[in-house]
């Protein structure tokens, strides 16, 4: 791999696409104050040493002012996007914008601004469905977020789907999200509920979920990547699985969506949720995917203005999918805005994100196990196995909360600490809480070694009055 | 220590606590047989038949208007002055200490230092709700009725601040540990470097340190209500604050008492003539009972709106009674096993429409 030397007189004056040269390049770039972050430059996301390759957290940090402020005293480095990851600049101006300059309500006005406001929110719909490669935009279906999402599929299709005696499989790494509403219609409809539990390795068995399928099967509701493991599941071959018995399969995305390529053709999974703030998009919007068919046969969750064809005293007929599960005014600004998020991201690309939270990942996997009395959960990562860019762990003798609550006095480092929406894991695992730090591409080295040394800090300082 | 403090100081502070009776759910009180809710000025009184007593003490300190409201009141804080002598002291030393850090250090001192709760107290009741850790908190009194706490965490940081409020609070009378305002939290300049869930957990812990201490208070006024009582009786056994005794064991005094007229009229005080059922409960009670007082009345009336009423009520509409009750069969009983013991003894007619009795049930003595 050749390094090419550039003369950029002025970073500014450059369009974006004259940056990249050759496939895998280095693009050696004068660090300046002037230094502007194209997202479409086409450079290699790497980790080098190297002081004069840029790595792609490097790169993205101008987009995302929030990254760059002082919390207690310290520079802030957040390592808290499984919870919700932060916004780049583009994403606050559409959604600025739209408030700005175009908003009105969607689907119902004939005027200018209505007509605008629609289009850009149908436009949304289409680059998300393109984003997960659905065969139709209308088999996306905006929701307040994954949970509603999740809800919604709970509801409608389950009531009107399972029986008594029908099992639902879970396992129990789902996050709460995925198993409560399951409860709930379990209770009404008379089906059960099976979790696979974890093997060795702190992975779902899959062996025992393949085994625990059977014709009494009607839905396999998984994650695809854990929000506390890191661990991701083969969806593909669950579906092959399920699709064998006749059962339907949902996939929890949540964490797999905003970090990898997620191809619903390839998965070919029955359902998938995602949430929008958890993708650089903002809060209040989310979406289910449903294939066509069977978003057709379900009837409605919630009822109101927009999901209906006819509305009589005594009773109402029905929109066609995806409107019959949107009902009332939508949050249009932020669809507008997830949108915007989806565009930054294609803009990147989610290969190279994946590629470059892989790395990141292994590196912060590999600095926290080097610490003495560190349990990480999860698998540990190797060839066959990429976990997410995050880790779960509990240090010997210390309470997550404490750990948490000092790192972020003292060094200004976010890490959650709790039991992260997963309490059946957690209590399978034997313990109350665990602490997180999470990864996101906009997330640098420096992030790590800062965490990793504050945390070394923080266990010396507690350990002092032992 | 007498007990004395501001009736007003003590109205509000109770009110800091949300104290429910859950034992009392489901049926319905007047308010004036309630003992447990937060007292208004007006109702200090009533406690005085019991053995506390609250006199009105000028002590020439005027609490500030908003002392023992909400604690996120932005005005004047309670003073320090008013705090126990050992919480004063703990707010003083963190005052002068400036650093967070240097404050953490002392809260994992104090944390060091508490003792550790024996694990059979780690129960539900004991817990602190709203923590992102585990916290229990265990109260009981000494010999001079003051209450001791003992407190736990698995978290260092919240057994730190037990640990503060343990030494704060512990050996400390009941009415000056619910005088305590949760703003010298702020005071201890804990709350900046304390995350809010992690505040929310300490006022919490405070919370429920002040209602166990009202809770010790309460029992015992109780059990010596029925100790009271219980002094009269020539067969008492033991001098146990909860006695057990059931009404065979003095029928002397029954006999006594029991040959007063009752007063046998048909119609409750309201002028309503009791139908059937409520024939069948003075009947019952009378029978079982051998009440010196017995006043039954239909409120049935009150209630006719209310959909559980109607068609409900085993055709008669009778669903709602008053019940006050004098009788021996009370004596060494709490509250509690007064109230159930009628409830048993009106199971046919709870099953079959009745729907509520309020219910005044006392010894001879308490009247």
């Amino acid at each position: 791999m050749e390094g090419v030397a550039m003369k950029l007189p002025s970073f500014k004056s450059l369009a974006p696409n004259a940056i990249s040269i050759g496939h895998r390049s280095f693009s050696r770039v004068r660090r300046s104050s002037s230094l502007s972050v194209y997202s479409a430059a086409a450079s290699s996301a790497t980790i080098s040493t190297d002081s004069e390759s840029v790595s792609l957290g490097h790169r993205v940090r101008n987009d995302f002012r929030i990254l760059h402020q002082e919390v207690n005293g310290s520079k802030l480095v957040y390592l808290d996007s499984a919870a919700t990851s932060q916004k780049p600049a583009a994403v606050l101006d559409a959604l600025q914008n739209y408030y700005e300059f175009y908003n009105s309500n969607v689907h119902r006005g004939i005027h200018y601004l209505s007509a605008k406001a629609t289009d850009e929110f149908e436009l949304a719909r289409k680059k998300v469905a393109r984003f997960i490669n659905a065969s139709d935009s209308r088999e996306i279906v905006f929701t307040r977020n994954a949970t509603e999402a999740i809800n919604l599929v709970a509801y409608s299709w389950g009531l009107s789907n399972l029986k008594p005696g029908d099992e639902v499989i879970l396992t129990v790494a789902e996050h709460h999200s995925c198993i409560v509403p399951w409860q709930i219609v379990s209770q009404k409809t008379g089906a059960v509920l099976k979790f696979v539990t974890l093997n060795e390795d702190e992975v779902p068995d899959i062996e025992k979920l393949r085994e625990m399928i059977s014709p009494k099967t009607k839905l396999v509701a998984v994650h695809h990547v854990s929000n506390v493991l890191a661990s991701s599941l083969p969806i593909e071959e669950i579906v092959v699985w399920a699709h064998n018995v006749g059962a339907k399969v949902l996939v929890d995305a949540c964490q797999s969506v905003p970090h990898m390529v997620v191809d619903v053709q390839k998965l070919n999974a029955d359902f998938l949720v995602a949430s929008s703030h958890k993708m650089c998009g903002p809060t209040g919007i989310g979406f289910l995917y449903g294939k066509s068919d069977l978003l057709h046969s379900m009837p409605p969750f919630l009822g109101g203005g927009e999901m209906i064809s006819d509305v009589f005293l005594d009773h109402s007929t029905y929109a066609e999918p995806p409107s019959r599960f949107e009902a009332g005014t939508p949050a249009i600004g932020e669809a507008i805005a997830l949108g915007a998020a989806v565009d930054y991201l294609s803009g990147i690309g989610m290969p190279k994100i994946h590629e470059y939270e892989v790395e990141l990942g292994k590196y912060l996997y590999e600095k926290l196990s080097s610490l003495p009395d560190v349990r990480i959960y999860g698998p540990r990562p190797s060839e066959s196995v990429h976990r997410g860019s995050l880790c779960s762990f509990n240090v010997e003798g210390l309470h997550p909360t404490d750990l948490a609550t000092f790192l972020d006095q003292q060094h200004g480092v976010a890490i959650r600490s709790g039991h992260h929406c997963a309490q059946p894991l957690h209590r399978y695992l034997g313990v109350n809480a665990s602490a997180r730090a999470s990864l996101y591409f906009y997330n640098t080295k420096e992030d790590v070694d800062s965490f990793i040394a504050a945390l070394a800090d923080t266990v010396s300082f507690f350990n002092s009055f032992k | 220590m007498a007990a004395a403090i501001s009736s007003s100081c003590c109205a509000s502070s109770l009110r800091l606590i949300p104290f429910k009776r859950t034992l009392f759910s489901s049926i319905h009180y007047p308010a004036k047989t309630l003992i447990l809710r937060p007292l208004k000025p007006s109702e200090i009184p009533s406690f005085r038949r019991t053995i506390i007593t609250f006199q009105k003490i000028s002590t020439g300190i005027v609490p500030p208007p908003s002392a023992s409201s909400s604690p996120s009141s932005s005005g004047d804080l309670q003073p320090i002055e008013e705090l126990p002598p050992k919480l004063q002291e703990i707010v003083k030393l963190f005052q002068s200490v400036q650093e967070p850090k240097a404050k953490y250090e002392q809260l994992l001192f104090y944390g060091k230092n508490l003792k550790p709760l024996d694990s059979q107290f780690k129960t539900r009741e004991n817990k602190v709700e709203g923590c992102v850790s585990q916290v229990w908190v265990r109260a009981f009194f000494d010999e001079q009725r003051n209450v001791v706490y003992e407190a736990d965490s698995d978290s260092l940081l919240t057994k730190g601040l037990a640990a503060l409020l343990v030494q704060g609070l512990s050996g400390r009378p009941v009415p000056e540990i619910l005088r305590i305002s949760p703003d010298f939290a702020l005071l201890l300049g804990l709350q900046q470097s304390l995350t809010p869930s992690r505040s929310n957990g300490f006022l919490n812990m405070l919370k429920l340190m002040q209602k166990k201490a009202l809770h010790l208070e309460v029992k015992g006024v109780e059990d010596s209500t029925s100790e009271s009582s219980f002094v009269s009786t020539p067969e008492a056994k033991d001098e146990a604050s909860v006695p057990e005794v059931d009404s065979e064991s003095k029928p002397g005094l029954v006999e006594d008492l029991g040959t007063e007229k009752i007063d046998d009229t048909d119609s409750g005080s309201n002028g309503v003539a009791l139908g059937s059922r409520g024939m069948r409960i003075r009947e019952r009670l009378e029978e079982e009972l051998n009440p010196v007082e017995l006043e039954v009345e239909d409120v049935s009336y009150q209630h006719a709106g209310h959909a559980a009423v109607r068609g409900s009520a085993g055709d008669d509409g009778e669903t709602h009674f008053n019940l006050r009750i004098v009788s021996d069969v009370f004596q060494g009983k709490s509250l509690v096993k007064r109230h159930r013991l009628i409830y048993d003894l009106l199971q046919e007619e709870l099953k079959s429409g009745l729907h509520a009795l309020s219910i005044v049930a006392k010894t001879p003595a308490e009247v």
